[in-house]
């Protein structure tokens, strides 16, 4: 189906479940009421349920009911590299299609604002403008994933339906997707085996706090310049993405406990994350 | 009408799913001097990998990763109007690829690059056999194919739809892949091995 919220040409949405549609958040400009093509060419108009920027999805609902059932899904055992897919988009009246193989499978890969994706598709095909939100589909028609251009700044991706689904569901729910925020910028340094060997540390590094946010949980927590992260909520921190995931791990409202190196003495300082989806 | 055209759609991406996995058995990722990385696949049992000249820098040491760890690899040697290189790293093993004759190409068939473009490990493209390109002796010199490359797949194989090494992917020329023909690169081996044992 086709979503037009933007100039030039109206981007590819796809009837994820009935009566709700998913696409790219980067395709949709406008805010408030859209209008939408139903696959059968018949307009309708849609609400906003939610966007999550860091993994480039929004979530419509669709207004009055216009019959807008869900394609079907196929099963992830076509997430595998070598499967024949074609990626189809609406960018107008017409359906376009463009026929491909999944290229690689990425695991564990992290987007550029933050979001973690446990497995990425990369395409060999070409998506032209206005592909980005429309679906992946396999051999049998079957929907695997959601085609995005943006995520990799040009290169074809795809998120795979399990994925989506974990965002959908909490866009639906909340409107925003949970991202929790300390507030402050790390890079990761080595420390010295003496040192290391002094506090009985396991690892060999940690994250130095090299800015902080005004009025952030960090700074009300008294983190200081210059402090070194070595765990989060008992994790080991030796890289920035360390940090992401132990902050992920921890509930809505509930501390996180910092075990932190300053002036050569070990502190542990207890820091409730923000929700940083929210202020978006 | 539908349900036979999807059943062998289906089929033939299972057998792409195989595909790809045959290929990720049998190539390793060369990373030599200040050259970036490229692709090597192995050929034979001895820990012989073959790739392209231009992914190991002469007089620098070359190291190969197979299955996420790396190893020390040692340069053979190299064939640089052909753009290829014989390293050797003892402890890589693999499937040995089977090799199809160039001569037996046509336009259109469908062919497969495998590497590690830009990066991503292990990744599939697709496309058609453009034209194998011949030389004087009308010899096959070159085989060009549509198929998307990029810097990371140098040195990989082009393969057909049945697995088989058509050639080594060297370069894009006009957005086309070039590729050497496997028969080139199997006389090379043949020629160095027989150098080392004289």
């Amino acid at each position: 189906m086709a979503i037009n919220a933007r100039r030039r040409i109206p981007s590819s949405g796809i009837i994820w479940r009935d009566g709700v549609v998913v696409s790219a958040s980067h395709t949709v400009r406008s805010e408030g009421e859209i209008s939408i093509t139903l696959p059968g060419g018949e307009p309708a108009n849609a609400t906003i349920a939610g966007r999550d920027s860091a993994t480039d999805l929004i979530v419509l609902r669709i207004k009055g009911n216009a019959s807008a059932k869900a394609a079907p899904r196929a099963d992830a055992s076509s997430l595998r590299v070598g499967t024949l897919v074609l990626a189809v988009g609406r960018p107008g009246k017409n359906v376009s299609a463009s026929f491909g193989i999944v290229s690689a499978v990425g695991e564990g890969w992290r987007t550029w604002q933050g979001a973690r994706i446990d497995r990425v598709l990369r395409l060999d095909l070409a998506v032209y403008d206005g592909f980005s939100g429309g679906p992946l589909v396999d051999a049998a028609g079957s929907v695997l994933a959601i085609n995005n251009s943006a995520l990799a700044r040009g290169t074809p991706l795809a998120l795979p339906a399990q994925a989506v689904d974990r965002v959908v569901d909490e866009l639906l729910e909340r409107g925003h997707v949970r991202r929790p925020f300390i507030g402050v910028a790390v890079q990761p340094v080595a420390l010295s085996a003496a040192l290391a060997k002094k506090h009985q540390l396991s690892g060999d590094g940690g994250l130095l706090i090299v800015s902080i946010a005004d009025n952030s949980p960090a700074e009300k927590g008294g983190i200081l310049l210059g402090d070194l992260l070595l765990e989060a909520g008992g994790q080991r921190l030796s890289r920035p993405d360390d940090l992401l995931d132990a902050l992920s791990a921890t509930r809505p409202g509930e501390g996180v406990s910092l075990k932190i190196l300053r002036g050569g003495v070990l502190k542990t300082i207890s820091i409730t994350p923000t929700d940083r989806g929210e202020q978006e | 009408m539908n349900a036979s055209l999807f059943g062998s759609a289906r089929a033939a991406s299972s057998n792409l799913n195989g595909l790809a996995e045959l290929l990720r058995e049998a190539v390793v990722e060369v990373r030599s001097g200040d050259v970036g990385s490229g692709t090597g696949i192995i050929w034979g049992g001895a820990g012989l990998i073959v790739t392209n000249a231009h992914c190991v820098r002469r007089g620098s040491s070359v190291e190969v990763d197979a299955n996420g760890k790396w190893r020390e690899a040692r340069a053979l040697a190299y064939h640089p109007k052909h753009d290829l290189a014989l390293i050797a790293a003892p402890s890589v093993s693999g499937p040995m690829l089977e090799l199809r004759d160039p001569e037996s190409l046509r336009a259109g068939e469908l062919v497969f690059a495998h590497g590690h473009p830009l990066g991503v490990r292990d990744a599939l493209a697709m496309g058609v056999i453009h034209t194998v390109a011949r030389d004087r002796s009308k010899s096959p010199r070159w085989v060009v194919a549509d198929v998307r490359l990029a810097p990371g797949n140098s040195g990989g194989p082009l393969v057909d739809a049945e697995g088989r090494l058509v050639g080594i992917n060297s370069m894009v020329v006009n957005g086309l892949g070039v590729a050497i023909p496997s028969t080139l690169v199997h006389q090379f081996v043949e020629r160095a091995l027989s150098q080392r044992a004289a």
